[in-house]
């Protein structure tokens, strides 16, 4: 009888701390993280999602599930001003974040500087895609404003990538007639002429000099103009880099009030963080951006053209400036458009 | 064929060679120049197809976009729904919307062997409630439900507004349920029988007030705790207050299993609700009178208590209920217990604190394999007989207990009128032919002990006899 209670006792015992694993168990969190980002970065994030999902199960025991959104930059910018749930925002320039900043007052306007490298993890720069055997024999900016090139390009006013490359002919045309604006914009006007088509973002852009067949040249994003060739048959494009071209650097950033809310901070900056790391800038340096953390840098360094870089603050004086005179309404880019109907 | 000239000199052509060779040479040379110039031709309208193709690609291309533009362009425009859930409006972003749904409950009520009680049996059109329901700037809600149906005349059920901060943090100002009683706090489309258990006799039903509320863990806890004008045991609140005194209210339920492995469990939760408060007045007692509502009622909707006229509420009020409840699959479970607590007086200064207790344990069990839930049976079928399709149907039971302190009598009431304990037992069968409308049915039967004399008062009647009574229902709810 004493055996049998003693075994009773075991049995209630093992089922009660049974239970209180259970209990301590469920306290383990399930966590949703929204970012909301540019076109051209779904793959990168896809892989970095699942590789972050389970460094901080490990580090907690929090299961994540981040869902990611994706389209131009100036309208992600929108749509998360507009009261989209944004947890992080991984967008194309600053400002864009600068501008849900200042709208929303989601997030603090001095963001840039909570993390290294202004907030830009990785980098990129502009290069040109053309069709395999180079037909139009392009090599250099001055190739596509010649008559008969179709250039593909988005549009400035929805896509972040089509102000890096607007920017970037804009630079290359001062940088050559001696930072004559006039001729600049003279420049970047006829270069937009040869634009049939204008999509909203980068990956718009890709889909129609790729897979429409249309254009002669992509002005595009660095990964995204690797990442074609690799998608593609062997031969069927060609990447040109000019001989110089823009300093591309996409911020991340905690949208504060909008974690704050849902609980979410500390994973949101965790997230952001682990960017930083090896694992994150390896995955980076996979996906075709430019790695910060030198050790990556230097392993991947073959994979990325040698091309002289200028940076938006040299010769625009930041976003906020470059915004002001080229993209708000009225602005350059409006006058050209005006210009080429 | 190369030969040296002077062996072609020796060459001898017959007549008719040399004859087709003077005509047909102007002609070679016309196919030489032809094809020189046909070449070019070809090359001029290979580059014209492909200027062609190129602008057929950039007109279908920018199609295309105007398309994906105009497509964004829809998703800015404000949504007007109307489905099972009611009819709604929703703005382009989310941020306000206004919902208008209903709950239509006709009901009979038969009574057998009643002892010759007039007026109980019949139809009744027992809940007529239009609902609104909104949210304006994204996290405030609100929502308004007056009742044109029972028996005590229209009247406004819940009229609140529910700031949401979190899904963990949340505030609520207005009038709505009292957070208590388990099975009271169930929804009115969503409960298994056409009437409450008796342990809902015991806890506060609609009360004026602010809450603090919230789901933690995702779901796996929830709680609630507020301040409220302080109702009657059963009592609804009216629009304003009738004492100075306020009444605390809260609730915590727990489902820590929620999210486990073991699907058996993860139906499980449990808690408990409670108030506690200072009361001086009648008002905060049951129904002193006679009558059918309200007070202590049966499953019948008729009065098996009330407190003599002479006696009010002088002081403390407390109520604690435990409660819990099980879903697996087709199965559910759901039991409370519930202690209320309550000072009175009588005008001879005679004073008392009485503890009245009362309990019930509900299962059901969906006949047709859906899953049993804390709310309605969702139909893997809605009916439709030429489909062969006819909804689902559960079957449920219940046992409820309620207990009157020893004490109340004689002198807080009379023993003449009023039972000292009630035990009902309730089988029932729903069908849910879709996601809005149910026909149900059930059998209560009540007993009493402890009253039951000839008093002058209406409650007698009811407690002569055991009360028996058959429910049905038709309900529209959206």
């Amino acid at each position: 009888m004493l055996m049998t209670n003693r075994g009773s006792a075991r049995y209630v015992l093992s089922m009660a701390a049974a239970l209180a694993l259970s209990l301590v168990g469920s306290l383990a969190k399930d966590i949703k993280l929204l970012n909301v980002s540019y076109d051209p970065t779904r793959e990168l994030y896809e892989e970095f999602n699942v590789a972050f999902t389970r460094y901080w199960k490990e580090k907690t025991s929090d299961a994540i599930t981040v869902q990611q959104s994706h389209g131009g930059s100036g309208k992600q910018a929108r749509a998360v001003i507009d009261g989209l749930a944004a947890d992080v925002v991984t967008l194309a320039l600053a400002y864009d974040i600068d501008a849900i900043a200042e709208k929303s007052k989601l997030l603090p306007t001095d963001w840039q500087k909570r993390l290294p490298n202004n907030s830009s993890p990785y980098t990129s720069t502009i290069v040109f895609l053309v069709r395999g055997g180079n037909p139009k024999g392009i090599k250099d900016w001055d190739d596509l404003v010649k008559p008969g090139v179709s250039v593909i390009t988005p549009n400035p006013k929805t896509s972040g990538g089509a102000r890096w490359n607007y920017l970037a002919a804009w630079g290359y045309a001062l940088k050559k007639n001696g930072n004559d604006e006039a001729k600049a914009k003279e420049f970047v006007q006829k270069l937009f002429k040869n634009v049939p088509v204008l999509d909203a973002g980068a990956r718009g852009a890709r889909t129609t000099f790729v897979q429409r067949g249309i254009g002669d040249v992509l002005i595009a994003w660095e990964n995204e103009a690797i990442m074609a060739i690799k998608e593609s048959s062997k031969g069927q494009f060609e990447l040109i880099a000019p001989s110089i071209s823009i300093l591309a650097e996409p911020p991340v950033t905690v949208v504060d009030k909008v974690a704050q809310k849902r609980g979410t901070e500390a994973t949101a900056k965790a997230y952001l963080a682990y960017l930083y790391s090896e694992t994150g800038q390896e995955i980076v340096a996979r996906h075709f951006y430019r790695p910060r953390l030198e050790s990556v840098v230097q392993k991947y360094a073959s994979q990325f053209a040698r091309v002289k870089l200028f940076t938006i603050d040299e010769l625009f004086g930041g976003w906020q400036k470059a915004q002001k005179a080229h993209f708000n309404d009225g602005g350059v880019f409006d006058q050209i458009s005006q210009a080429n109907r | 064929m190369n030969l040296p000239l002077n062996e072609k000199r020796k060459v001898k052509l017959p007549p008719w060679a040399v004859a087709a060779a003077v005509i047909g040479s102007p002609w070679v040379s016309t196919f030489h120049l032809l094809a020189d110039g046909t070449t070019d031709t070809l090359e001029s309208l290979k580059q014209q197809i492909q200027q062609l193709d190129q602008k057929v690609r950039v007109l279908e291309r920018n199609r295309e976009l105007d398309n994906e533009a105009a497509d964004d362009k829809t998703n800015d425009v404000p949504k007007i729904t109307l489905d099972q859930k009611g009819f709604s409006f929703t703005s382009a972003d989310g941020n306000f919307s206004i919902s208008l749904k209903g709950i239509l409950q006709f009901d009979s009520r038969t009574f057998f062997k009643d002892g010759g009680i007039q007026g109980n049996d019949g139809f009744l059109l027992r809940r007529a409630r239009p609902i609104i329901a909104g949210t304006v700037l994204r996290d405030f809600d609100f929502l308004f439900v007056p009742d044109f149906g029972g028996t005590s005349g229209s009247a406004i059920q819940d009229a609140y507004l529910n700031y949401r901060f979190q899904p963990e943090l949340q505030f609520q100002f207005g009038k709505f349920k009292s957070p208590v009683g388990l099975e009271l706090l169930q929804s009115d489309p969503d409960t298994y029988f056409n009437e409450r258990a008796l342990p809902t006799d015991l806890v506060p039903n609609r009360d004026i007030g602010a809450e603090l509320h919230g789901d933690l863990f995702d779901g796996s806890a929830s709680y609630a705790a507020g301040v409220f004008n302080g109702q009657g045991d059963a009592r609804n609140s009216s629009n304003a207050d009738f004492e100075d005194d306020k009444e605390f209210a809260g609730r915590l339920f727990l489902r820590p299993l929620m999210k486990s492995n073991l699907s058996a469990l993860q139906g499980f939760g449990f808690g408990a609700g409670g108030s506690y408060g200072d009361s001086s007045t009648a008002n905060a007692l049951p129904a002193t009178t006679g009558g059918t509502t309200p007070g202590y009622v049966t499953d019948g909707q008729q009065q098996f208590f009330s407190y003599r006229n002479t006696v009010v509420a002088s002081g403390r009020h407390w109520r604690v209920s435990p409660q819990g409840s099980y879903y697996y699959g087709p199965f559910g479970l759901l039991g409370e217990y519930v202690i209320a607590a309550q000072q009175v007086q009588t005008n001879t200064l005679n004073t008392a604190a009485l503890k009245n207790t009362a309990w019930q344990i509900t299962g059901s069990w969906v006949l047709t394999g859906e899953d049993a839930s804390y709310k309605s049976v969702v139909p893997a079928h809605p009916f439709d007989p030429s489909a062969g399709h006819w909804g689902a149907v559960q079957l449920v039971a219940r046992y409820a207990r309620l207990d009157i302190d020893r004490d109340a009598f004689p002198s807080f009431a009379d023993p003449t009128a009023s039972a000292r304990s009630a035990s009902a037992w309730s089988v029932g069968l729903n069908w849910y032919l879709n996601r809005n409308v149910l026909v149900k049915t059930s059998f209560s039967r009540t007993t009493f002990s402890g009253g039951g004399g000839a008093g002058a008062t209406a409650p007698a009647i009811v407690i002569r006899q055991p009360e028996n009574v058959l429910f049905t229902r038709v309900q529209l709810a959206f």
